[in-house]
């Protein structure tokens, strides 16, 4: 389970090339169809701008179902840039994986790695809290978020909080992870484990297709809950539950 | 497994994240510019004008609701004028051929006495004519049977006298 790395440091920063090339990978996907998408965009849209508006209604309505409107209107870029970047990322892997010579995988899902998901994490959490104190003022943050609804609550809400980290970023890592795992497990112990495996090859295709299939509902899925649970956590620190 | 071996060496890899941070961060304001912005844009005209468009169809039907009722009150007062209209021209033909039979029959009346007073002159005239007549003859058939020159004059009265006896028989 222990794959190799490139790692390499800079400034006293240590660097992973897998996760850097997955991100950049995903990223330019996720800008070059936006761009593809919303060339010549009118009042009365053709068929590619339906498309990205149907996305954007999409995060719009996750959005504004949950938080009122002055603030579903500042989360509304982040929950838009959330969801395409976290949907891209989930079923890149599935469809992409490279690895190098070194045996070092360069290319997959970058949500398939915790640190990128934790990272995905803290910083939903830190527009959560912000907002939390652009909504409430500090004191007022601080005492929704843990003297709500007693005092005495004051050490289970610091749990929760915690709690809230882990669980958005060890969710989606797990389902990816698991997904990937998954598929490169069969790959490479069912339908070619050195050589060629007779009967359990052929047999490896449709698992491998049915668990891709199921994999980019999962992906899906993960997004969409991601974005959810933020914009959730963003109405619970903003004392609007 | 890199990044859950790295953790429990206590190693956390701070570059990934900042630069996943970074470039997540670049990455939004790559969107905001290329879509999220535009397409919020957009979408804020298409609820703009979706509205507008509904509120000019309410005007436009008041319009046409106006219009209509004052295009119905106009053909009703075109009516009542028409109808008036007929109404003084009969009244006016009315008049003009009462006033013309009204003159009519004065001409007539006065033709009728002017014939009835030139009648009359001229049967005075005719009488007056007779009786002049009628005196100069009796006088000169008496002249010629008394023959005696009676003068006309002198037997005037006396032939009056007769005349005005036998208008009065």
């Amino acid at each position: 389970m222990d794959d190799p790395t490139a790692p390499f440091e800079f400034l006293n920063l240590t660097f992973d090339w897998g996760t850097i090339l997955s991100t950049l990978l995903a990223m330019a996907i996720v800008v070059i169809v936006s761009i593809v998408l919303t060339r010549n965009l009118a009042v009365k849209p053709g068929k590619r701008q339906n498309a990205i508006e149907y996305l954007l209604d999409f995060t719009n309505g996750i959005v504004g179902g949950q938080l009122p409107k002055k603030q579903a209107r500042q989360f509304g870029l982040y929950a838009f840039t959330l969801f395409f970047f976290v949907v891209v990322s989930n079923e890149m892997g599935l469809l992409l994986q490279l690895q190098g010579t070194d045996g070092v995988t360069y290319i997959k899902s970058p949500t398939a790695n915790p640190i990128v998901t934790m990272t995905l994490a803290i910083m939903s959490l830190m527009v959560a809290h912000g907002m939390g104190v652009q909504e409430l003022g500090f004191k007022g943050y601080l005492k929704n978020m843990l003297f709500k609804p007693y005092a005495w609550m004051l050490p289970l809400n610091i749990i929760e909080q915690l709690a809230n980290f882990l669980t958005l970023s060890l969710r989606l890592f797990g389902n990816i992870f698991a997904g990937e795992m998954l598929l490169t497990l069969v790959a490479n112990s069912l339908a070619w484990p050195g050589q060629f495996n007779g009967f359990w090859s052929v047999l490896a295709l449709p698992i491998e297709m049915v668990w891709q299939g199921f994999s980019l509902f999962i992906g899906g899925i993960q997004a969409y809950v991601f974005v959810i649970l933020t914009g959730v956590f963003i109405s619970q620190l903003s004392g609007n539950e | 497994m890199f990044g859950l071996t790295t953790l429990a060496a206590g190693k956390l890899p701070l570059g990934n994240m900042l630069f996943i941070i970074i470039s997540f961060l670049v990455l939004m304001y790559i969107l905001k510019l290329v879509a999220y912005g535009p397409l919020t844009k957009v979408l804020d005209e298409r609820a703009d004008k979706i509205s507008n468009d509904i509120d000019g169809a309410e005007t436009a039907r008041q319009e046409a609701e106006e219009l209509s009722a004052q295009r119905q009150s106009e053909l009703a007062n075109t009516r009542q004028e028409a109808t008036k209209v007929v109404a003084d021209a009969k009244i006016s033909a009315q008049k003009q051929s009462d006033s013309l039979i009204a003159v009519a029959s004065q001409r007539a009346t006065s033709i009728s006495q002017q014939a009835q007073t030139d009648a009359e002159k001229l049967k005075e005239d005719a009488i007056y004519n007779a009786k002049n007549d009628v005196a100069s003859l009796s006088v000169a058939i008496a002249s010629k049977l008394m023959q005696k020159e009676l003068s006309l004059n002198d037997q005037q009265a006396l032939i009056d006298a007769y005349i005005s006896d036998l208008e009065t028989k």
